[in-house]
């Protein structure tokens, strides 16, 4: 990896987790929602910075979803049970978690190679997710349509109720 | 300045770890969906990192097939969540 690529690398790894780390603590939908897009913006960089171009446009797109979703204005709170105590224990696992993984990636012995892509290669992903991996596509498809009907049929059965 | 897998690898630890903690920190169940993204984004950071840096094997291009399937996935999952959670008065 070049010192261009490199650079653009960290940054996007400190937008991407800096922006993770704002979705935590900032309160209202609206901030939280900008902080997704901005770690969305995070992530689709990291992809770029890593020669998935494609993966990165998709990645943008998807997380401005996200981003609108989470800051729509009137979807209903659900209220967790489960008490302080308990959020601060999952915060610590999930520190604990972080502590594991990064222990694996730096101790893993790992083969560096030469890569010889670079180019967003829509043709070569078509004919993997069609060709090469089918069955993956046709269960992603089959997830986006069960949720947006679910979605769907959630909202209108509450719209129902009222 | 370089970046190698150990590298990418911290990334999406990091931001795996940053999703599971804003799922477990939040009150707010619905609020708790916005760690999902973090979380899909990490694993498809290692992925894309993975198909980045590998040695051998092919198609190259995996790593990104996974990464575009993880985004599509976690919008899915997301419209799901706030579907459930329903309408309600804003917060």
């Amino acid at each position: 990896m070049d010192s261009l690529h490199a650079i653009g690398f960290y940054v996007s790894a400190a937008i991407s987790v800096g922006g993770g780390l704002l979705v935590a603590f900032l309160p209202g939908r609206g901030a939280r929602g900008l902080a997704v897009a901005l770690s969305g913006l995070g992530i689709a960089g990291l992809y770029a910075s890593l020669s998935a171009d494609f993966a990165g446009l998709v990645a943008l797109v998807c997380y401005a979803g996200c981003a609108l979703l989470i800051a729509a204005p009137r979807y209903r709170s659900v209220d967790s049970p489960v008490g302080f105590a308990w959020r601060q224990a999952g915060a610590v696992g999930a520190a604990g978690l972080f502590a594991v993984l990064a222990y694996a990636a730096f101790r893993g012995d790992f083969v560096e190679a030469t890569y010889r892509g670079g180019e967003i290669g829509t043709a070569a992903i078509g004919r993997v997710l069609f060709a090469h991996d089918a069955l993956t596509a046709a269960a992603l498809g089959a997830l986006v349509f069960v949720a947006l009907i679910g979605a769907t049929a959630a909202w209108r059965v509450r719209e129902r109720g009222r | 300045m370089s970046a190698g897998l150990v590298a990418v690898l911290f990334v999406a630890v990091a931001l795996v770890a940053v999703g599971a903690f804003v799922a477990t920190w939040k009150r707010d169940l619905s609020s708790a969906l916005a760690g999902l993204p973090l979380m899909f984004g990490g694993a498809g950071v290692a992925f894309a990192g993975a198909a980045r840096f590998s040695a051998a094997g092919d198609p190259k291009i995996f790593g990104q097939e996974v990464a575009a399937l993880l985004a599509v996935a976690t919008l899915a999952l997301v419209a799901l969540g706030v579907g459930i959670a329903g309408r309600g008065t804003s917060r």
